[in-house]
């Protein structure tokens, strides 16, 4: 009986959890489009959903296509973005011993106009390949990387050290048995911000020439030709691309660390 | 109990002195000559206000922290030999189980350590649980139960390597009054069960009274000890702490941390 009722509960929860902001989004979407014909608003200034709407569909196949372009690359410099942020973390974690060092460290590499550097990577690599592209999002997904898992490493509870000193634990033991799995939420925090950040650097790394394929060629290519529609249009695959990202790494992560997001036993 | 046969105390502490930062402006003297000696199977107590040193005479004990002058021996051996032949298991305030495992592989973490076969392994993690009573919560995840729960299972833990010595560092302070005297009693039944050493710190005076054979008082500023107050309860049951006796002792440790005359020599409290 009180279980029904929690369970119930549970699920209404969950649905009055889902439904405000669809509400909200519908709501707003029929306030745009309203707005747009009601004062007879330009396409240049600001297509109507309909509009971006129909040219999504129309542009179906190609849009695919552009996104699968993308979202490769993305994909690429995610995980050797990933894979050097994992290596840099480990060895600064065995250098830099504490914690607070890593902030400051952390907000300098943020200040560095990555993006930037597109255009001198062309150079130094072939323009015409993926190449510049893919080690652009490399570097943007390092720094979360770097930063978040590092702290992981360093931010275990003394007690639990002192647990493992009491065992006589050889440092590196401490590294795989507490360590490294105490990392693992971090690593999925650095993750979910650098997921949908690479698909961001992928895109607009493709506005510095280059392959025309990708989202971000489409999307300045469509300005270019005063076809707003399509420019909005693909704008919002790129971000149905980067939510795509998102959700895969918090689908992994529920599925691997099940203790994430628990209250932390003491 | 049997010291007779056995040749070395279970703890030997002499002339131990803990300075930190010695020798700058912002020295500060934790323990000053602490002489302790502890006999295999005795149950004792350190009590004391805050800044007293007491949590500290543990560590040293369990070189996790170093002695500044003087000496430590565990069943004969120095506290560093002891630490890594595993003589001694610890728990602390907090039960600093690991949320990745589950409560049983978390019994199993110093026996992992070990090297000792997963099979082995796992049959001892099972054992401990079942004398901790949580058998039924050998899958659970740790933030799945209660914080007595947690704690008996970082008990259970302390205890996997069979160490003859236990240091505990007042295990039972985060836990509300009920839970409390109930995991004194499952402590006090382990005991028995398996012949431990215990040395427990402590600030609650009844805690102290009744789970110890002997209760060291301990003074702040400089850390030191101030009088040695013998238990002698007998077998604890549910009335125990309703006794005469119980309250005698729970009154002779509190005039004991009263007792602001600090004399060279410690004054023997009388036996109860």
């Amino acid at each position: 009986m009180s279980t029904q009722t929690a369970a119930q509960s549970r699920r209404t929860g969950r649905f009055s959890g889902i439904w405000p902001p669809i509400l909200i989004a519908v709501l707003f979407l029929a306030a745009w489009q309203i707005f747009v014909v009601a004062r007879d608003i330009q396409p240049y200034l600001l297509p109507a959903p309909s509009l971006i709407v129909t040219n999504f569909f129309t542009d179906l196949s190609l849009m695919w296509a552009a996104a699968f372009y993308t979202g490769t690359t993305a994909f690429l410099g995610l995980v050797l973005g990933t894979v050097l942020g994992l290596v840099m973390a480990l060895l600064a974690s065995r250098f830099i011993v504490v914690n607070h060092l890593v902030t400051p460290l952390a907000a300098g590499l943020a200040a560095v106009p990555i993006i930037a550097l597109t255009p001198i990577l062309n150079n130094m690599f072939n323009i015409t390949s993926r190449t510049p592209r893919v080690l652009v999002t490399m570097i943007i997904v390092l720094f979360p990387m770097f930063v978040n898992v590092t702290r992981g490493l360093l931010q275990v509870k003394p007690v639990q050290l002192e647990l493992m000193r009491s065992m006589n634990a050889h440092p590196r033991t401490t590294l795989k048995v507490l360590r490294i799995p105490n990392a693992i939420p971090f690593f999925f925090t650095g993750l979910k911000v650098a997921a949908p950040l690479a698909v961001i650097a992928a895109l607009v790394a493709e506005y510095f020439g280059g392959p025309q394929e990708g989202l971000g060629s489409r999307i300045a290519s469509a300005a270019a030709n005063t076809a707003y529609g399509r420019a909005w249009a693909y704008v919002v695959a790129s971000i149905i691309t980067g939510l795509i990202f998102y959700l895969v790494v918090v689908a992994v992560e529920k599925w691997t660390t099940p203790w994430t997001g628990r209250t932390r036993s003491t | 109990m049997s010291s007779v046969q056995t040749s070395h105390q279970a703890v030997d502490v002499q002339g131990l002195w803990k300075i930190f930062n010695e020798g700058s402006n912002n020295e500060v003297t934790a323990l000053s000559d602490i002489n302790l000696s502890v006999k295999p199977g005795e149950f004792i107590s350190l009590i004391g206000p805050s800044g007293c040193g007491k949590s500290t005479l543990l560590r040293v004990i369990g070189d996790l922290t170093g002695a500044t002058r003087g000496e430590v021996f565990i069943a004969g051996e120095t506290a560093p030999v002891a630490r890594e032949k595993q003589l001694y298991g610890i728990a602390f305030q907090q039960a600093a189980l690991f949320d990745w495992r589950t409560v049983r592989r978390n019994v199993e973490l110093p026996l992992e350590l070990q090297g000792l076969g997963k099979k082995e392994r796992r049959e001892r993690a099972l054992e401990l649980l079942e004398l901790v009573q949580l058998s039924d919560f050998a899958e659970h995840r740790p933030w799945e139960l209660s914080g007595g729960m947690q704690q008996r299972v970082a008990i259970a833990r302390s205890l996997a390597v069979d160490p003859p010595l236990l240091l505990m560092d007042e295990p039972f302070g985060a836990l509300d009054e009920m839970t409390r005297e109930r995991m004194q009693n499952e402590l006090l039944r382990i005991c028995q069960e398996t012949g431990k050493t215990i040395i427990f710190v402590t600030h609650s005076i009844p805690e102290a009274v009744y789970l110890s054979d002997r209760v060291i008082v301990m003074s702040p500023r400089p850390g030191r000890i101030t009088h040695t107050v013998p238990i002698e309860l007998g077998e604890r049951n549910e009335d125990t702490r309703e006794t005469d006796t119980f309250y005698a002792g729970v009154t002779a440790v509190r005039e004991a941390l009263r007792g602001r005359s600090a004399s060279a020599s410690p004054p023997r409290i009388e036996e109860l």
